[in-house]
């Protein structure tokens, strides 16, 4: 409750010192609009205007994306975890791939696709496959060896023995690779957006830039701070901590 | 005169590891047997091939040369017949307690409510019912290891073999838990095979012990106890016994390398 406070507070008082600056620094609103002209191009955005709709074909690209993903980063990773020779070579160029940022994969994917919504799920595909290869590679490789034997020697095999115990075991790592994914799945979508046509929030945030119009640009911004806090850490954070707890991970 | 016949037979029994480097020879002519219902302790220095015996048993492990018999039939891959025991527990996080002890039912055909009778029953054996619906992380190394060895027992196997179980365990919990096992094995009479490296653990459960050393591994000495219990160490015959393993466990070539 108090913290709450102190929270209210700051943002409060953050608001006002935005406002006074614009005011006592007679800001153009193109720079910086005042506080009250964002909120209103959220108010015109979402309940007039084409936030919505952006909002919408954004989430079904990223979906589409990251289920692809998904898919292919889990396949991935269990190929990576039994084939060594496949491990010490492609899964090495894997590691680089990782330290590419997305963006640099925009114009490869523009020449390719064209300006269409392909291009941007092959990126986001890019982007999210590494984190859940990753992942399912090292969750197949730690399971503990003795949880494997006790349950061979209580009389589990093959189905029993893999949706019983191999896949439960790695549950865990698999649900912090998901996360990850997610959260390079989101940022790969507005970096692609931003050079394709059609309905987005990155169309809108570019759409914004080339009317000089701040306020959308603002608007949009927070968008895809809120969205992405909400399913990187309220979704998939708390998912992860109640998986942790109930595989006895997390010190009570 | 029925011939009795062994509930578990080694037969020249070898088992060499291949690393990358080099081959290891762990075990060289292994010859015992072991008869229902028999309590044996295995006991040797680390390294010795004790717990490679218990892989054996089990069917993780195939020896290079030699047959391991159970029921005189040759041992192909692990079944519910012969169940292991941990040092470490190796019991499942995401399960709770009850749920653990009922693993191995589950993969017998069984309805979930008899399953579910049989495991309390066996968590009752070791004494947690009160613990069915904890989970593992809120239990004491001790209470894991109970829950183990009722897991193990639950599927009535004919063999029980135990890896250094109460290796891991303080010097108290560890003798309660000696108490334990042999309070379980005079209820659920079965065939068991204890691996400990501690001659005192041996000599208090043992109906016999095998001394496995050298290295390669093989049987030093196999001796029987008869003695009841619960056994004073005083007793001449312990003593005797006693003085005898220390004698085989110590003789300095054992340990550098040479052959007997």
């Amino acid at each position: 409750m108090k913290i709450t406070l102190i929270r209210v507070t700051f943002y409060l008082l953050l608001f006002l010192f935005w406002y006074l600056f614009i005011k006592l620094g007679n800001i153009p609103s193109y720079i910086l609009p005042a506080p009250i002209e964002v909120l209103s191009s959220f108010y015109y955005g979402f309940f007039k205007g084409s936030y919505c709709t952006a909002i919408f074909f954004s989430l079904v690209r990223v979906l589409i994306g990251y289920f692809l993903a998904l898919g292919v980063g889990m396949i991935t990773g269990i190929l990576l975890a039994r084939y060594y020779l496949l491990d010490i070579t492609f899964g090495r160029t894997i590691l680089a791939l990782q330290s590419i940022p997305s963006v640099a994969w925009v114009p490869l994917a523009l020449l390719w696709f064209g300006i269409t919504d392909n291009a941007v799920v092959f990126i986001i595909i890019l982007e999210a496959v590494l984190p859940v290869a990753l992942s399912t590679k090292n969750a197949m490789k730690n399971i503990p060896p003795n949880l494997i034997r006790a349950a061979q020697t209580l009389g589990s095999k093959g189905l029993h023995l893999y949706r019983n115990v191999i896949i439960k075991a790695m549950i865990p790592e698999l649900v912090t690779g998901l996360r990850l994914s997610w959260a390079f799945a989101w940022r790969a979508l507005i970096a692609g957006e931003l050079f394709i046509s059609g309905s987005g929030i990155g169309q809108t945030l570019e759409l914004g830039r080339s009317l000089a119009d701040m306020s959308q640009v603002i608007a949009m911004i927070t968008t895809i701070g809120v969205i992405g806090f909400l399913t990187e850490n309220l979704f998939f954070g708390t998912i992860e901590r109640r998986v942790r707890n109930a595989w006895g991970l997390e010190g009570r | 005169m029925i011939e009795l016949q062994p509930k578990i037979k080694f037969e020249n029994v070898s088992k060499s590891f291949f690393n990358t480097s080099k081959t290891e020879t762990v075990l060289k002519d292994l010859n015992f047997s072991v008869f229902a219902e028999e309590f044996v302790c295995i006991l040797g220095p680390s390294g010795s091939g004790k717990s490679t015996i218990l892989g054996l048993i089990a069917g993780f492990i195939k020896p290079n040369s030699g047959l391991v018999l159970f029921n005189s039939k040759p041992i192909q891959r692990p079944n519910s017949s012969r169940t292991l025991v941990f040092q470490d527990y190796a019991l499942f996080p995401w399960l709770n307690i009850l749920d653990n002890v009922a693993f191995g039912l589950t993969t017998k055909n069984h309805s979930s409510k008899k399953s579910r009778e049989v495991s309390l029953d066996y968590l009752n054996l070791v004494g947690l019912s009160a613990y069915k619906d904890y989970s593992v992380s809120q239990l004491s190394g001790g209470m894991k290891q109970r829950v183990a060895i009722a897991r193990a027992l639950a599927v009535e196997p004919e063999v029980l073999l135990l890896d250094e179980p109460f290796g891991a365990l303080d010097q108290h919990t560890r003798e309660s838990m000696q108490v334990e096992i042999l309070r379980l094995w005079s209820k659920a009479k079965r065939t068991v095979l204890f691996v400990t490296h501690s001659v005192d653990e041996a000599l208090k459960l043992g109906d016999r012990i095998l001394v496995v050393g050298g290295k390669p591994g093989t049987i030093l000495f196999d001796t029987t106890i008869a003695v009841s219990r619960p056994r004073d160490f005083k007793n001449p015959k312990l003593v005797t016994i006693r003085n005898q393993i220390l004698e085989k466990l110590i003789q300095p070539d054992l340990f550098m390398g040479a052959n007997i």
